[in-house]
């Protein structure tokens, strides 16, 4: 009994095998990734309701901004909206270099985004969740964020800027 | 021969991939993130006493802060101490003994003598629910925000901004879950049932039960 194997291209087989070792070695470097080097991805921290989360005296968000927690240690709190106009609130935020800021973000009305330029913070903000993220500014300057999610004819004005003193 | 040897070998892989799934899936044992070290401290209780974070080992501790000087309507954590203390019967914790420390963060007037007051006008039992603070503001910053993650500024007018919240913390000295301002759930809800999963993790996770416990959580198998 003679099995007949099935003819495979010899290109078609390469890409084949390419792909496999590509699908191992992007699992290996996602599990380096999450277990050993433990870069985390922004996740959904807590849920708040996005009607009262501005108004709220109890939410954070009723007067958002920078805290500082404990000496070069930060939170803040900031509010993306498109009602009454597209903005963040605070808009500017001034902190020393080497401080480690936790961004707290989330909407009192649609969705938007949240991106600060030359550092990995890149996530959506999601009415109804808060979105965080930790990031360390050691380098003075001037870090503007951006809204990457189109949230409406306002989109390209919603912007802020984050200044780190030396 | 080898023929039946791949096939053995990709059944084995498919099935522990299957496997994978479906405990990611259905969840089977559910536990509660281990999130990061709680801080250490020394502080003085309502007694005079101190109380430092090694006195608390080997038991569940539910942290709150405040300061009694709060100003109506201040975010009122005494009401969900007071509930989950008075429900603690409804969960199932084996033989694990809970406390609740409560933590001023204003040590010019919260004397031991009024945190004494401040506990017996909450109908307070002193032997599982202590009031603390420390008279070194640095140190309480550092233990309250850095630790705790928990923010509180002095105004200057005998007001602070503080963010309310509760942090729970097992045996181990390991903070296992944050309670910060949310509109989902009840607080005490929550914190009683979290204090249910962790009972059970700690009875169960021995032996073969313990890598099954491991496995949730490698796969963030997060109790709701």
């Amino acid at each position: 009994m003679s099995t007949q194997k099935m003819h495979i291209d010899s290109y078609e087989r390469n890409w084949m095998i390419v792909s496999a070792v590509l699908l191992v070695l992007f699992a290996t470097a996602v599990s380096v990734a999450a277990f050993g080097l433990g870069i985390q991805v922004p996740a959904p921290e807590q849920r708040v309701d996005p009607r009262t989360v501005a108004t709220d005296p109890n939410s954070p968000w009723s007067n958002p901004g920078l805290r500082e927690v404990a000496p070069g240690k930060y939170d803040a709190y900031i509010l993306a909206r498109a009602v009454p106009t597209w903005e963040y609130l605070p808009k500017e935020m001034t902190i020393p270099a080497g401080s480690s800021v936790s961004f707290y973000v989330t909407s009192s009305d649609v969705q938007h985004g949240f991106k600060i330029q030359d550092t990995n913070a890149n996530f959506m903000v999601i009415p109804g969740q808060v979105s965080k993220l930790t990031i360390t500014f050691d380098k003075p300057g001037t870090y503007n964020f951006i809204c990457t999610e189109y949230c409406g004819s306002g989109h390209g004005v919603m912007y802020g800027a984050i200044t780190v003193t030396p | 021969m080898n023929k039946y040897v791949l096939n053995g070998l990709y059944t084995v892989i498919g099935i522990v991939v299957i496997a994978a799934f479906a405990f990611k899936v259905f969840q089977p044992i559910q536990v509660l993130p281990r999130m990061r070290l709680s801080p250490a401290y020394n502080f003085i209780d309502q007694d005079g006493q101190p109380l430092t974070s090694e006195t608390l080992r080997g038991q569940f501790v539910l942290y709150s802060f405040t300061y009694t000087h709060c100003p109506a309507p201040c975010y009122n954590i005494s009401d969900t101490m007071q509930e989950v203390q008075s429900r603690l019967g409804e969960v199932d914790l084996g033989s694990i003994p809970v406390s609740f420390v409560t933590i001023s963060v204003d040590p010019d007037r919260d004397t031991p003598e009024v945190l004494n007051a401040y506990g017996k006008e909450l109908g307070a039992d002193f032997d599982q629910w202590r009031f603390v603070t420390t008279t070194n503001k640095a140190l309480l910053k550092t233990i309250v925000g850095s630790g705790f993650e928990t923010y509180y500024e002095d105004k200057g007018d005998g007001n602070f901004a503080l963010d309310p919240g509760f942090v729970l913390v097992d045996g181990w000295g390991i903070i296992r879950a944050e309670y910060r301002y949310t509109t989902e759930v009840s607080d005490a809800d929550r914190i009683l049932r979290h204090l249910g999963v962790l009972a059970e993790e700690v009875q169960n996770s021995t032996g073969t039960a313990k890598l099954a416990y491991e496995a949730a959580h490698l796969f963030l198998c997060y109790a709701p």
